[in-house]
């Protein structure tokens, strides 16, 4: 068995197949930065909504708690044929990419919208009030007083959240959007073995989320103030 | 929308799909389960195994938190399959969910072995407390406060990746959809069905488990 995987690498790791893969991973980091990028936005939006010393429109907070909680607690796969069959039924056909896109930007915006509201309520009220006697507008007190506190609270979830969604992007494989996941699928089924194939991807996604982690542990360095004590 | 609901299609298959919700109670009850043994197997290894463990069991956790299930799961039942080992779906999904599952709970165990202040062990000591005693009035508190919570949390969302066993034909909640839908075509319906089915379990578990923390272990906490 171990024989014939080792005669198999060589036909595997060809120009064409690494080719292949090279563009897939690009598939899948492009999914997460345009879901995540546009979703997290949509969370801050969200997290806003609950907080009454910005917006008290009490119809507004609940169908902001509604969706949040709607969207959490339903898994990535039952939520993605949601949107797909949503659409049709809509009588909109879209790709499977944009299906994929628009379900990682609802998955992040309810994921971020927690998260952002959690760091908010960290922030003593003291701080509003203070900013408030200052005679800050409301807009003011958030962006000047309470956000800078906040993003210590929010930023290392929001990263490791960043790397779940870059993982969830695999599920887009079961509606054929051609990412990484999807092409350890077609790989397998060019008549390469399954080990090999899913193995491959799997080291791929590995290197994947590390490189981001990195990436994202230099920009939480540079983001979040020191703590003042 | 010209969309027609046809939801009275699909009421006929209610208690089938309600039976698959008992099998996404099991999966998640094992994937859980195995995967809290087997973490707190690799906490208590970092902590407190030789040096040239440290590494490999460091390794595993930062291995199996950074790859998707779906893969794992793929390729533990595609690839063994190659090999000759069919392993059935259900544990095939078990084991895929488990693999992530451990290497979570691992790093939960060891917040909650921080937990507990060396110092305040000394004072057990220093009171005359038995290591029973100990163990019951001061690190088990501790444990509980700091552990239980996101072990909770944890637990509802495993519920939810439990959907992934659909993939390779687990017929739980997600798989019966599949199989509802091949049927009558009526996929909308299915899925909102089959979306509500989710929403209210883990609400259900989300109360279960508050009133479990509350009452029994007395920790009070949001879950979920």
């Amino acid at each position: 068995m171990l024989h014939s995987l080792l005669s198999e690498l060589p036909r595997f790791f060809g120009p064409y197949n690494l080719l292949f893969l090279a563009q897939a991973i690009g598939v899948t980091i492009a999914l997460t930065i345009v879901g995540c990028g546009i979703g997290y936005n949509f969370g801050f939006a969200l997290a806003l909504l609950r907080v009454q010393r910005i917006i008290d429109i009490p119809p507004l907070r609940w169908s902001a708690i509604g969706f949040v909680e709607l969207v959490r607690r339903l898994p990535f796969l039952v939520l993605l044929f949601l949107v797909m069959f949503g659409f049709q039924a809509g009588g909109y056909t879209l790709t499977g990419m944009a299906v994929a896109c628009i379900t990682i930007i609802l998955r992040a915006a309810a994921i971020a919208s927690e998260t952002v509201r959690a760091g908010l309520e960290s922030v003593h009220p003291n701080q509003w009030d203070a900013a408030a006697t200052m005679n800050l507008s409301r807009l003011d007190q958030l962006r000047h007083v309470v956000l800078p506190q906040a993003w210590r609270v929010i930023l290392p979830p929001a990263m490791i959240q960043f790397i779940q969604l870059l993982k969830a992007t695999s599920i887009a494989s079961q509606i054929s959007v051609i990412e990484l996941t999807y092409a350890g699928k077609i790989m397998n089924q060019k008549g390469f073995s399954a080990t090999l194939s899913y193995g491959t991807v799997l080291i791929l996604y590995y290197v994947l989320c590390l490189a981001v982690e990195r990436v994202v542990r230099r920009m939480e360095k540079r983001l979040v103030l020191p703590q003042h004590h | 929308m010209a969309y027609s609901f046809h939801f009275n299609q699909v009421w006929p298959f209610l208690p089938y799909l309600l039976g698959g919700a008992w099998v996404t109670v099991e999966l998640a009850a094992c994937a859980f389960g195995g995967g809290a043994l087997f973490g707190l197997l690799v906490a208590i290894g970092i902590e407190s195994a030789p040096g040239w463990l440290r590494g490999p069991l460091a390794f595993y956790r930062s291995f199996f938190t950074n790859t998707p299930q779906l893969v794992k799961i793929l390729l533990i039942f595609f690839g063994l399959g190659e090999l000759g080992w069919f392993v059935p779906p259900f544990w095939a999904a078990v084991f895929g969910l488990l693999l992530a599952e451990s290497a979570y709970l691992a790093e939960i165990f060891r917040a909650g072995f921080a937990s507990v202040n060396r110092a305040e062990l000394d004072a057990a000591e220093t009171i005359g407390l038995t290591r029973m005693q100990t163990l019951r009035h001061v690190t088990l508190p501790h444990l509980l406060q700091t552990v239980f919570p996101p072990l909770a949390n944890q637990f509802i969302v495993s519920i939810l990746y439990t959907s992934l066993g659909a993939i390779i034909g687990v017929e739980e909640l997600t798989g019966r959809a599949f199989n509802v839908d091949s049927q009558t075509f009526r996929s909308l319906e299915i899925f909102i069905i089959v979306g509500v089915l989710y929403v209210a379990l883990t609400l259900v578990s989300t109360a279960v488990l508050y009133g479990f923390g509350r009452f029994v272990l007395g920790v009070r906490a949001r879950i979920f």
